[in-house]
């Protein structure tokens, strides 16, 4: 329609303060996209993070979830029939997490993990096989890219020895092969990660028949809440949690984060209402003597109101458009200096880009856009046309 | 559309028509007690000193405000009955309207400025263009159709203005001081093409404090403190 199409030219007639609202608008969309992305990014990632291996519950010594290498969950063995002896459990991983020292200029410190090589749920191979399946009178050793980065290579020996900390374990150490190179699925940036079978990192840490962690996996169609509870019945000593309640738990933990995007998120939307409000009322301001004779002509005010929310869903539009690409261009910096935050597994992402997000940062921006326009267009239309008419214009 | 039909041979009727409004406290009373009949074909200048309520007599007669006091009928029609909606269209349907400021929208060209009301009236496209290019040949702006408002002077912008108030094939033109930012010449051919569309059959009511443009109406009207003076 023509009256559109004026005021969708309007917006070039003052390119100046379009192009300055749009941008001011765009950093506002940046800023209420980074913060929806933050918001949620953190859960869904860490409930991802949790679930890709496939195992949806986690045992552990009481209140040392959800992971602590300093307790132990004794007598593994027993633990691990009696919970496989449940239907509704698939398979049980036990984990055994120890630091250990490579025998190497400078004895850099790898994380071991001692696992059960057919059923665990710790890393996803890259290259070669796991740690049973070294040459006759070898250990295997699968290491991670960290390690690989130190110039070892599948066929290479390494040796590792556990540090003073470990009273009973002092002078005991392991010669192993490097059978595989793999994707660590918890380990945070930096951290050189290896696991063997976890027989052998207890014969190294004196801490046989024990594991830090258990990874359950239930049968398909299993009631999860009704496992959760036998377990806890069965083995009151130990803290059992589904991957939800982890989730749940470090969703209150990260709180503050949820509030602060909150926060900001709320004034950006704010922001967004202003600037567009300012610059609409500013314009519809300028042009009142032509609004009123536009309405005298007999241009109804539903047109003109049409014509003013389109100018502002134009430059809502345009706003958005750059707001999201400048809101990933910086999630993706922030997630950079972000993932070097230590002890958080490296997988874990601040920043978590969702279509719904983003299509909720651009749904805010634009309807706070337009209605921002009301306001000014509303009281242009209610101004007595007579009078209106005389009005200066720039 | 609402009112009651009265008089079929008068374009217009105004009867004891009052407007008062109140300015910082004080009540102003712009038309007082007003009565004129306006007869198709006609052409009338309104006339009077400043303030004497020329333009607000004009606005009231072409439903763009509402008498405080009195009746309008317009082609039969009581406009002082309707609501702003129901005004609105009417003025699209059957009153053209010029301003001394011309009003064009300055990113619209020519054509398309004359095309808005026909466009608000649901005209068709093609049909719209057609009459805009032959109003605007009507009023000798044939090569500045594609011109925006910016592009023209001042009195190509009051023909442009013109070609516009009678897109809809109003019953009334009306216009309130069309010569008031012009120069004289311009003055003189704006005159002209007022009297030519009259020939033609339009009938017009201008305020006006041009006496040239007055004296080349076929009736006057003068107004002294919104009265109107024998």
């Amino acid at each position: 329609m023509l009256i559109l199409r004026y005021s969708a030219r309007e917006l070039l007639r003052h390119p100046i303060r379009s192009g300055l609202a749009i941008l001011g608008v765009a950093v506002a969309c940046a800023m209420l996209l980074d913060m929806l992305m933050l918001g949620g990014g953190l859960n869904s990632s860490f409930e991802s993070l949790l679930t890709t291996a496939g195992y949806e519950l986690r045992v552990a010594p009481a209140g040392t979830l959800p992971f602590d290498t300093g307790a132990t969950i004794s007598g593994l063995q027993d633990v691990r029939d009696g919970m496989q002896s449940l239907e509704e459990i698939d398979g049980v991983a036990p984990v055994l997490g120890a630091n250990l020292l490579l025998e190497a200029a400078g004895s850099p410190r790898v994380f071991v993990l001692g696992v059960d090589p057919a059923d665990q749920g710790i890393y996803r191979l890259e290259l070669g096989g796991e740690p049973g399946s070294a040459a006759p009178g070898e250990t295997g050793i699968v290491i991670d890219r960290e390690l690989a980065g130190l110039g070892l290579a599948i066929g290479d020996t390494m040796t590792l020895r556990a540090p003073g900390s470990f009273a009973d374990a002092r002078s005991r150490s392991g010669r192993f092969m490097v059978v595989g190179v793999a994707d660590f699925l918890y380990s945070s940036v930096g951290e050189r990660s290896a696991a063997v079978s976890i027989g052998t990192l207890a014969a190294i840490t004196g801490q046989a028949d024990q594991a830090s962690l258990m990874m359950v996996r239930l049968t398909r169609g299993a009631n999860q809440e009704y496992v959760v509870g036998r377990l806890r019945t069965d083995f009151p000593g130990l803290e059992i949690a589904s991957v939800g309640q982890l989730v749940e738990r470090a969703a209150q933990r990260l709180s503050y984060f949820r509030q602060l995007a909150v926060i900001l998120g709320t004034v950006s939307l704010i922001v967004t209402t202003l600037l567009i409000g300012t610059i609409m009322a500013i314009s519809i301001n300028d042009r009142y003597g032509t609004i009123a004779a536009l309405r005298a002509i007999g241009i109804s005010r539903r047109s003109l109101v049409a014509a003013f929310a389109l100018e502002s869903l134009l430059l809502s539009l345009a706003a958005a458009a750059i707001g999201l690409a400048l809101g990933l261009l910086v999630a993706g910096r922030l997630e950079s200096i972000l993932s070097d935050f230590p002890g958080l597994p490296a997988a874990i992402r601040f920043f978590v880009l969702e279509p719904t997000r983003v299509a909720l940062a651009a749904t805010g921006v634009i309807t706070a856009g337009v209605l921002a326009a009301l306001v000014p267009a509303t009281r242009a239309m209610n101004a007595p046309i007579a009078t209106t008419l005389h009005r200066e214009e720039p | 559309m609402t009112g009651t039909a009265r008089r079929e041979d008068a374009l217009v009727e105004a009867r004891e028509v009052t407007r008062e409004y109140r300015l910082k406290g004080d009540l102003i009373q712009a038309v007082r007690g007003i009565s004129l009949e306006i007869q198709a074909g006609d052409f009338l200048a309104i006339v009077g000193p400043s303030g004497s309520g020329k333009s607000t007599l004009l606005h009231l007669l072409g439903a763009v405000d509402t008498p405080t006091d009195g009746t309008i009928y317009l082609d039969g029609t009581d406009v002082t009955s309707m609501s702003d909606p129901q005004r609105a269209r009417f003025r699209l349907e059957h009153v053209g309207l010029v301003f001394q400021r011309f009003h064009l929208l300055p990113m619209l060209t020519a054509t398309e400025n004359v095309e808005l009301p026909m466009a608000e009236a649901g005209v068709s496209r093609r049909d719209r263009r057609n009459r805009a290019v032959e109003l605007l040949e009507r009023v000798g702006l044939a090569n500045r159709m594609r011109h925006r408002p910016g592009e023209i002077s001042g009195g190509q912008r009051q023909r442009v203005a013109v070609a516009r108030a009678l897109a809809n094939r109003p019953s009334l033109l009306l216009a309130d001081e069309p010569t008031g930012e012009l120069d004289q010449a311009t003055s003189g051919e704006m005159l002209e093409l007022f009297q030519s569309l009259n020939e033609d059959g339009t009938s017009i009511a201008v305020a006006t404090h041009d006496l040239t443009l007055a004296a080349g109406a076929r009736k006057r009207l003068t107004l002294v403190d919104g009265r109107i003076r024998e």
